[in-house]
């Protein structure tokens, strides 16, 4: 039992379940941002949530979030009881979001190691004085309403959820002394008590593993505390005395008796609580003492308070839950309803690596033993070792497979996060800007996500800022006033598609060609319409390049497409562009699903093996010197159905050693990005298969064109090629 | 759990693993060698520093070696079958260091060893790696700082090469 207490297993499970909590609570308000009000269901749910938030905040005594939630789930709770007209809604969604943004940025802080030092105070003021307009406005029609009393007992008693119409009993059951496996019937009412209980309690505490306590049970009564919104009948229905069981005594008490546990009443009942409830009472109270008394929310006056709101409570007066079947029922409560959902667990990223890693090596083990060379003996019989090595190989497959799908995870939390952008943003502006989101459950490898959500959030804002225009400008344009911006993803042929639209202005074609002219970049004999529309668009992914004249919070300072241009190369993406004047731009990414394992092409130069993904192989030709040209600068050609492509000779460009100069038996392995080709020499090809994408230990430094390395079958080493950063050096060195 | 930790790291205090590389021979530190084991094939990587020879498959984990003759700009030699490679682990960066020759484990007392001489040797390039000399007897051991050996003016390379990417991103 001691565990419970351990601070830091509980700091990362209110950590993680508050995470979680706090996502689902932007999702619900803000998919409801543009409606009138909240519904019952939402106002019931962020009710919920900020209430579990504050129980959770307060045993780890966090006060300042415990504060600003309970001040939240005041709002909340009168919205819920009273049902308020004419709320300003979005100014209740503002407050939601400005708390919610609070408790997520101390939570970060908790995350890092630091303390949870920020100050509510502002916060709380706000949502008072929100609580109190909102109130101020129905004054006429004041009916009594109960405020919503701080109902924990603020620490160390994990707190079952109250509510006011919660009763409290205490159970005594007493058996026939002649009946075998006592215990056994008493968890029988206990389990048909936990569909009903909001919290249990039952003493002996432990019938399920200790045979004695069947005695136990015989010999003093089996007791049971329990709250729960039943009445009294409805329990005598579901503990019905019979042949067993002699006698069923149920009382109501108060929550506070109910608290003091089975002592409060009648002192012939002692309890024996074993050592280490005492242990864990000494601690608590000396961790009591060490912290005097939290500040309590000032009470309203002249609010009537709860019949059954507890007092402070005094020291000693807790209950220890341990692994109660009410708190399960608590946390089920709790969650928010997920429709049909499997089970999940979490798992440490690492251990999933692991597992990845091992995976790699067991599929790289086993190509050794399929391929070993042992086996290449003329004349062997090898029916039954191949009949059982496909075997293998298939469960091998799946095995990737199922740790594949393992690490994909929807997109829907980074397009919820998107949504918070847009409305922050718009809001800001003074946009008013539609955000419709499709294909958000396509799943993307977790590594994947990680590096899109930058990128994504630059190119959203960048929509909402410059793409839609202000509300006059769309007026005078003849546009529907609201602007609207969708974010879309979908799986093709092995890759994300992610585009983000809006119906705005577009690009403006002219004025970036004139910048890109100023800066230098256009080649000064070429007419500006010789330059496709795509070619344009391009040159705002370069570094320093923007249009903007002014200056925003948000963007225009010529950072940012570069960035995340170079964030999707670095995940072996792309960006493309589309606009229309007038009607719209689209930013359309390309990424791929996975980075762990690549179906590659493995080629050696020299002594060296190389491997290139397949997707980016468009065809291989065999070679001879007298194909070869060299244009004046010494840049080698292949021409190929009348089309010249650059040769890179991979073995003298990496000045690899023993690479065949001589190109009587050379291959060129043509690839393409972008519609951009380069094709490679090397010296041959060894063949096609799946590898496990290593990165280059950092203690190498980063090399053009090389994206990670492998290991083949033999156990040998290969390296793994960028066709992206390869193209990008033939370039920079033509 | 510590407390095995601590009596490790005692029983390993005062030990080096001395090598040949040259004509000197060199110590390092026990704690920091992980294991050692006979040359095998290494991988080149294109374009990096000549002394990295490039990587090797180390039971499935894939480490970089650097040749410490190359390192200490020493000629080359070739590899024959007592050409060992050292892996060790700085602030967990695992890196195998090739030698020649192993030499042995040797014990030397922390008043045995005298720091190293910058008189007249401040051109050895080998010098700026020795923090001090260990002296066995007649014999002396080069001690050698397995961080400057591993990183040095690298690291200097790397850190202004990611200001550079720094100040692009402002």
């Amino acid at each position: 039992m001691a565990e419970e207490f351990n601070t830091e297993g509980m700091l990362d499970m209110y950590l993680f379940e508050n995470t979680q909590l706090l996502e689902r609570l932007q999702e619900i308000v803000l998919e409801q941002k543009d409606e009138e009000c909240f519904d019952d269901d939402s106002i019931n749910e962020i009710f919920r949530t900020m209430h579990t938030i504050k129980g959770s905040s307060g045993v780890m005594m966090f006060d300042e979030i415990t504060k600003v939630s309970h001040k939240l789930e005041d709002v909340f709770y009168y919205l819920r009881e009273s049902h308020p007209q004419g709320v300003p809604h979005l100014e209740l969604v503002e407050h939601v979001l400005e708390v919610a943004d609070f408790i997520t940025n101390e939570m970060e802080k908790l995350q890092n190691g630091e303390a949870a030092d920020g100050d509510a105070t502002e916060i709380i003021a706000s949502v008072d004085r929100f609580l109190n307009s909102i109130k101020g406005d129905k004054k006429e029609k004041e009916k009594v309403i109960r405020e919503n009393v701080h109902e924990e007992p603020k620490q160390f008693y994990i707190a079952p959820m109250a509510t006011s119409a919660s009763h409290f009993y205490r159970i005594y059951l007493t058996y026939d002394p002649g009946i075998q496996l006592a215990n056994v019937h008493a968890y029988k009412i206990v389990y048909a008590l936990k569909e009903i209980a909001e919290d249990l309690l039952y003493y002996p505490e432990d019938i399920i593993s200790d045979e004695s306590s069947a005695d136990e049970i015989l010999e003093n009564g089996f007791k049971i505390l329990l709250q729960t919104q039943s009445s009294a009948e409805e329990l005598h229905q579901l503990i019905q005395e019979g042949y067993e069981l002699k006698k069923v005594d149920i009382y109501e008490c108060t929550a506070k008796e109910y608290q003091q546990g089975f002592d409060a009443v009648g002192s012939e009942i002692r309890i024996d609580l074993d050592s280490s409830v005492e242990e864990i009472q000494e601690k608590v109270k000396a961790e009591r003492e060490g912290s005097p008394g939290e500040p309590k929310e000032p009470e309203k006056a002249g609010e009537p308070q709860t019949p059954r709101a507890p007092e402070k409570i005094a020291p000693g007066d807790f209950v220890i839950e341990s692994k109660e079947p009410g708190r399960a029922k608590k946390l089920a409560k709790d969650k928010p309803k997920k429709g049909e959902k499997a089970t999940f667990i979490s798992v440490d990223v690492n251990k999933m690596d692991q597992l990845m890693d091992l995976i790699g090596e067991l599929v790289i083990a086993e190509s050794v033993v399929l391929q070993n060379p042992d086996l290449r003996v003329p004349g062997l019989k090898l029916d039954n070792f191949n009949k059982a090595a496909g075997q293998m190989s298939k469960i091998s497959t799946d095995l990737q497979n199922v740790i594949m799908s393992m690490r994909m995870v929807p997109l829907t939390n980074t397009f919820q996060k998107m949504n918070r952008i847009v409305f922050d943003v718009s809001r800001k502006l003074g946009k008013d800007i539609e955000f419709e989101m499709i294909g958000e459950t396509t799943e993307v490898d977790k590594n994947i996500i990680e590096h899109i959500s930058d990128p994504l959030m630059h190119l959203v804002r960048n929509s909402v800022d410059h793409g839609i225009e202000s509300a006059e400008e769309r007026k005078a344009a003849g546009k529907t006033e609201k602007g609207k911006v969708t974010l879309a993803a979908k799986t093709e042929s092995g890759k994300v598609w992610i585009s983000v639209q809006d119906n705005g202005t577009g690009l403006d074609r002219e004025k970036i060609l004139a910048k890109a002219r100023k800066q230098g970049l256009l080649d000064p004999y070429k007419p500006d319409s010789a330059y496709a529309d795509k070619e344009v668009y391009q040159f705002i992914t370069l570094p320093g390049f923007s249009t903007n004249e002014q200056v925003t919070e948000y963007s225009g300072r010529g950072v940012g497409m570069d960035v995340v241009v170079s964030n999707l190369q670095a995940i072996g993406g792309s960006l493309e562009i589309e606009s229309t004047p007038g009607e719209g731009s689209v930013m359309n990414m390309k990424i791929p699903l996975t980075l762990a394992i690549i179906d590659g092409i493995v080629m050696v130069v020299g002594n060296t093996s190389f491997v290139i993904e397949t997707g980016a192989v468009k065809e291989f030709v065999g070679v001879r010197e007298e194909m070869l040209q060299q244009d004046p600068d010494g840049q080698e050609f292949v021409m190929l159905r009348g089309e010249a492509f650059p040769v890179l000779r991979l073995g003298s460009f990496y000045h690899l050693p023993d690479y065949e100069a001589d190109l009587k038996r050379g291959m060129l392995v043509i690839i393409e990005v972008d519609k951009e080709n380069v094709c490679l020499l090397v010296d041959r090809l060894l063949g096609k298969q799946e590898i496990v994408v290593k990165p280059i230990p950092d203690y190498i430094r980063k090399v053009d064109g090389l994206s990670g390395c492998t290991q083949l079958g033999d156990g040998s080493i290969a390296l793994i090629l960028d066709p992206a950063g390869l193209i990008e050096r033939c370039g920079k060195e033509q | 759990m510590g407390e095995n930790d601590v009596q490790e790291r005692d029983t390993q205090k005062g030990k080096y693993v001395t090598f040949k590389s040259g004509n000197e021979y060199f110590g390092i530190q026990i704690q920091y060698v992980n294991e050692i084991i006979v040359y095998q094939e290494v991988t080149a990587i294109p374009e990096s520093e000549d002394y990295i020879k490039g990587l090797i498959n180390l039971r499935g984990k894939i480490i970089p070696v650097i040749d410490v003759r190359l390192r200490f700009k020493q000629p080359p030699i070739e590899y024959n079958d007592r050409t060992c490679i050292i892996v060790i682990n700085v602030k967990s960066t695992i890196v195998g260091l090739i030698v020649e020759k192993i030499a042995e484990v040797v014990e030397i007392r922390d008043e045995d060893i005298l720091p190293s001489p910058t008189i007249g040797h401040t051109d050895k390039v080998q010098q700026k790696y020795v923090y001090g000399i260990g002296k066995i007897g007649d014999a002396v051991k080069l001690l050698l700082d397995p961080d400057k050996l591993l990183n040095d003016e690298d690291l200097s390379l790397l850190e202004q090469a990611s200001g550079d990417v720094a100040e692009e991103g402002e």
